[in-house]
């Protein structure tokens, strides 16, 4: 065991509070950062919950809710070798009335409702999509019941004033903001073009399969050379450019970014305090070394050393603290998305967070002198 | 048995150094020259305050003199301490000096072997296993063999403080210092301090200066000086070196 790793054992209840200020740097920002991931993965659900290779929109597209009407007549374009027969999904903000009063604001989602379908979510069974052939059939997520103020299938509400009735519930399809209001074309077609009369032959997205993933990118290309005026994405694509939009242009970002770099400043003073007052601790020691012609750098080397191994000591603690506190906040209804880039980045963050705390104990090793052991 | 005739190993040369200024100037050294015989051990007396410490430090390259050159032996020559740069005199300490504190400053992490083999590690960058050998071997000549593996909070006082010259000699230096080595012992654990550092003097031909106010180790020495007002005078020179145990 090296000097550096032994003297961390050996003083455990000195280092400790620099383990744990590492420790909870890092589980703040693996869970801000999971926690944010989770949140915009809600903003993408509809490319993410559908099969389709390839989303066709309207040039100002930029995440998949704010979608805007384009020709349906436009659905030729997509016709070319290796693209299968293309879907018209119908996706925009409407009014929601809740049955006892009071509107609010939903999504309504209008994709072929048959078996094999790319618009339809994977998450519909066989029964609620032969029920949403019904007209002003519709079928929304668990998590959203109460803001849509419904109760049980069978429930009625109203889109943009035409009544709609709860056909099925689904469980994974949870909203940001505007929940989710799932529907067959026919359905939305109607409910859209209350307010907006365009809809009768327009829609808001073509999505189609394609024979490859390649072909699929190949399509992408093409099309977005041959009509600058449409969007046109792969289904990756689209899903990151929609988190991405949300992520940046909300100010929910900023604010959980500085709260976890708070977060990170506050368990690096605390390990800098450690760290310097556990330097400070051995101050004679070094002294001693010192007088015996032991080079500085060595005692820095060791300083930083010990820094490292409180980083690497609180991080390991992170971790399960980590995964626990996630499975808390998915039980509490919260969505903590932990990627291993986002942990292995958390865990590098606070690392080198720790050897600059380090650095600032380095500075008390600066102004040990052997002499001061001389009386 | 001692070469009454060595050549020293070390002189001090005209030393003058003082603390403060104005009325709170104090002189510490003033015109203080004295030679260091290799094989002998020299004891530092004199009252408290009267700058014992400070002409420890001057000679073993810690702090500067105002005034004055040291001249000590580097390996096959004689370098002027304070006229070459701080790097070079950390080098001249690291081939050369050990060290003895009232402390004992010990890792409380570390092993007594540990303790000794990072001495060898850092300053001499000796492998590992040759500085567990050294460690080892000169640990099992101070009587702490069965010690080797304990820390220092399963130590006494006396073993600590051999174990913190184990530390100075292990590198086998020319020079070793000590600053009140005994102070924080009983007599008995005193006396072997000082009769290990007489050995270390006589069979290594080390030059050993130890500073102390402890009287009772005149007999062990080879010359005494005392230090007072800045000024040194040499009055002890026992010529008797059998009769250190009594």
């Amino acid at each position: 065991m090296s000097y550096a790793l032994q003297t961390l054992w050996h003083e455990k209840a000195r280092y400790a509070a620099g383990v744990g200020a590492v420790a909870f740097s890092a589980t703040l920002i693996a869970l801000q950062v999971g926690l944010l991931l989770g949140l915009f993965e809600l903003t993408s659900i509809p490319v993410d919950h559908t099969s389709a290779d390839i989303w066709v929109g309207d040039s100002e597209v930029q995440s998949v809710d704010l979608g805007r009407p384009i020709p349906v007549s436009t659905v030729a374009r997509l016709d070319r070798p290796g693209v299968h027969q293309p879907e018209l999904l119908y996706l925009t903000f409407a009014s929601w009335t809740k049955p006892s009063g009071g509107s609010s604001l939903c999504t309504v989602v209008g994709g072929d409702t048959s078996a094999g379908a790319a618009g339809a979510a994977d998450v519909l069974t066989p029964d609620m999509r032969a029920a949403l052939t019904e007209p002003r059939a519709v079928v929304t997520d668990r998590s959203d019941l109460g803001k849509l103020g419904l109760g049980a299938v069978g429930d009625t509400g109203k889109v943009n004033g035409r009544e709609v009735r709860l056909v099925g519930v689904v469980d994974g399809l949870k909203s940001l903001a505007a929940p989710w209001v799932f529907c067959s074309q026919t359905t939305a077609r109607e409910l859209l073009s209350v307010p907006n009369p365009v809809y009768a032959d327009h829609t808001t997205y073509f999505l189609a399969r394609c024979d490859s993933p390649a072909r699929a990118g190949q399509v992408v290309a093409e099309l977005r050379r041959e009509y600058p005026t449409m969007s046109v994405y792969t289904a990756a694509e689209f899903s990151f450019e929609s988190r991405w939009y949300w992520l940046t242009r909300t100010k929910a970002g900023v604010a959980l970014g500085y709260a976890a770099l708070l977060g990170l400043l506050v368990g690096s003073l605390i390990t800098a305090q450690t760290l310097y007052s556990a330097t400070m601790g051995s101050a004679k020691e070094y002294a001693t070394l010192l007088a015996l012609g032991i080079p500085r750098r060595r005692i820095y080397g060791l300083v930083l050393r010990q820094a490292v191994w409180v980083g690497v000591a609180g991080v390991l603690l992170a971790g399960p603290t980590v995964f626990a506190l996630a499975a808390a906040a998915d039980a509490a209804g919260a969505k903590v998305t932990l990627k291993p880039v986002v942990l292995a980045g958390a865990a590098a963050v606070t690392l080198v967070a720790a050897v600059l705390s380090g650095l600032v104990a380095l500075r008390g090793v600066r102004r040990i002198e052997p002499m001061s052991l001389l009386r | 048995m001692i070469e009454l005739t060595a050549a020293p190993v070390m002189r001090g040369d005209h030393l003058v150094r003082s603390f403060g200024d104005g009325a709170h100037k104090r002189t510490a050294l003033n015109d203080v020259s004295v030679d260091l015989l290799p094989g002998r051990i020299a004891l530092l007396m004199g009252p408290s305050g009267s700058g014992k410490s400070t002409l420890l430090a001057v000679l073993s390259g810690l702090l500067p003199p105002d005034s004055g050159r040291v001249l000590a032996r580097d390996g096959d020559r004689d370098i002027d301490l304070w006229a070459v740069t701080d790097a070079a005199r950390e080098g001249f300490r690291r081939r050369t000096t050990g060290f003895v504190f009232q402390g004992y400053n010990l890792f409380p992490a570390l092993t007594a072997a540990q303790q000794l083999e990072i001495v060898l590690r850092w300053g001499n960058d000796s492998s590992p296993r040759e500085a567990r050998k050294l460690a080892a071997d000169m640990l099992d000549r101070l009587g702490l063999g069965p010690q080797a593996h304990k820390k220092p909070a399963q130590l006494s006082g006396g073993e600590k403080q051999r174990v913190a010259i184990g530390r100075a000699l292990v590198k086998n230096p020319l020079f070793l210092f000590a600053d009140e080595p005994t102070s924080a012992l009983d007599w008995e654990n005193g006396r072997q301090v000082v009769s290990l550092l007489r050995d270390a003097a006589h069979s290594r031909g080390a030059s050993i200066f130890v500073v102390s106010h402890d009287h009772r180790m005149v007999p062990f020495v080879d010359v005494s000086y005392h230090l007072e007002d800045g000024r040194l005078t040499e009055t002890d020179r026992p010529t008797d070196h059998s009769g250190g145990n009594g």
